[in-house]
């Protein structure tokens, strides 16, 4: 609950800021969005998390596991 | 299934032909783990086509296999094999097909998606599905994104009585008769619930994070079936608890360095599970645009993780309680990821084309591995480099 708290109160943080459209230059650069490698990433994280024990917070998903 | 993916491929068509956008990719990686008779290889091709119909509707479908071939040491610690228990690894093949397909609702600030794969391989099959919303707040400087996964999966085994008890399970010796109704064999469920959250923020016009979670409550089967473990006077079928609870915690940012006209990317995850297993990785990550179409990116990344609390390089002598394993993924282990892509997008045209857009991505990866407590009978594991390359095609109409 605690930590549910605090994360609302971190996200509630993006009130405050205040990056106008017209400075989204550098923002929108493929370089700087996340997930912007697309497939390419996904078949990174399919190769790394066959081959180690944890998973996630990557953003990927999917079922079976090809790994025997 | 199939016909329902077929129907989405027609809608595709249909969308193409109305006037939406319509894009196709193709990604193929090639991984391969040298070492000894330990070496194997997985050749991953995949296609995806998607349509976009004014901003709104998404449609999309895609195709991806594992192309699996290798060996691995089916007694894990039998000292029987000795004098070299390596060199009686038994050769193994399999070829995974996963076909999905899925659609996403956009308004001007938030969007809702579903999708479905399945996947089928000699010795297991999955159904899953995902839901997922996202909505863009404060003059699209935040993000949220929520999903929920499930899987409803099933993996071939042994027909083995359910009473047995589990140091005299046998492993599955082949998928010969999987899924096909016979008696010696039998097929065991596993179910899995993936909740996912993340929060996207721009921070400054150079600076941006993301904040990630992930929990993971798996039931079921969760070993290998072909795998046992010597036990001291016998080997047996590994055995996993059924239950797994995981969550992972991941913060990454990026910041566009203006002088150099490139962008440092940074990546740590925590990562910990109901096994006892607990990991940390950190990446770093520089990505330079060249021209105004190439763009280089080059990464490390370092992994780290404890044991899982069963496992236990030498059960004979070192048991640790009723479970009994031998993944090397449980084990105490490291790993290094040294690598870089080449983008290249062709110039978008002056005048108005059929192809609107076409880039193409190349990547290398070496991975490196420490296998710090597992051993194969006191024999060190031999394939613990390895190499990924991909290469990827995407086209827009």
């Amino acid at each position: 609950m605690r930590f549910a708290l605090t994360l609302l109160l971190a996200a509630s943080l993006g009130a405050c800021v205040t990056v106008r459209p017209e400075e989204k230059e550098f923002l929108a650069d493929p370089s700087m969005t996340f997930g912007a490698e697309g497939e390419t990433q996904a078949a990174e994280e399919h190769v790394l998390t066959n081959r180690e024990g944890s998973f996630g917070a990557g953003g990927v998903s999917g079922g079976g596991c090809g790994c025997n | 299934m199939n016909a329902r993916l077929t129907l989405l491929v027609l809608a595709l068509a249909g969308a193409a032909s109305a006037g939406a956008q319509v894009g196709v990719s193709t990604v193929t990686t090639y991984y391969r783990e040298q070492g000894g008779p330990l070496e194997n290889q997985v050749v991953t091709p995949s296609v995806r086509i998607r349509g976009d119909i004014r901003d709104v509707v998404q449609l999309r479908a895609g195709w991806e296999a594992d192309v699996v071939s290798g060996a691995s040491v089916a007694v894990v610690d039998n000292p029987g094999l000795s004098p070299d228990v390596i060199t009686s690894a038994t050769r193994y093949d399999d070829f995974r097909n996963v076909a999905t397909g899925g659609f996403t609702l956009r308004s001007e600030f938030a969007s809702l998606s579903a999708d479905y794969s399945y996947g089928n391989e000699s010795d297991y099959r999955s159904h899953g599905f995902r839901l997922g919303a996202a909505t863009e707040l404060f003059e699209r400087n935040t993000r949220f994104e929520i999903s929920y996964g499930r899987g409803f999966d099933q993996v071939c085994n042994l027909a083995q009585p359910r009473a047995q008890e589990a140091v005299d399970r046998q492993r599955l010796p082949n998928s010969d008769g999987c899924f096909g109704g016979a008696p010696e064999r039998e097929t065991l469920d596993v179910d899995i619930h993936t909740f996912q959250g993340g929060w996207t923020q721009a921070w400054t016009p150079i600076f941006v994070t993301q904040l990630t979670f992930t929990g993971q409550v798996l039931n079921g089967y969760q070993g290998n079936p072909y795998r046992a473990v010597w036990l001291g006077r016998s080997a047996a079928q590994e055995f996993h608890p059924e239950n797994r609870q995981r969550w992972a915690g991941g913060l990454g940012a990026r910041v566009y360095v203006r002088p150099l006209k490139g962008t440092l990317q940074l990546f740590g995850r925590l990562y910990r599970d109901s096994w006892d297993v607990t990991s940390v990785a950190a990446e770093v990550a520089w990505e330079q645009t060249l021209l105004e179409s190439l763009r280089v990116r080059v990464r490390g990344r370092y992994y780290t993780q404890s044991a899982a609390a069963f496992f236990s390089d030498d059960y004979s002598r070192f048991p640790r309680g009723q479970y009994f394993t031998g993944d090397r993924e449980l084990s105490s282990m490291g790993s290094w990821v040294v690598g870089g892509s080449v983008r290249y997008a062709l110039p978008p045209p002056v005048e108005e084309r059929t192809l609107e857009e076409l880039s193409f991505v190349l990547k290398f990866d070496h991975l490196r591995y420490d296998f710090r407590d597992y051993t194969y009978a006191g024999a060190a594991v031999p394939n613990h480099t390895g190499l990924a390359l991909t290469f990827g095609l995407d086209a827009q109409f």
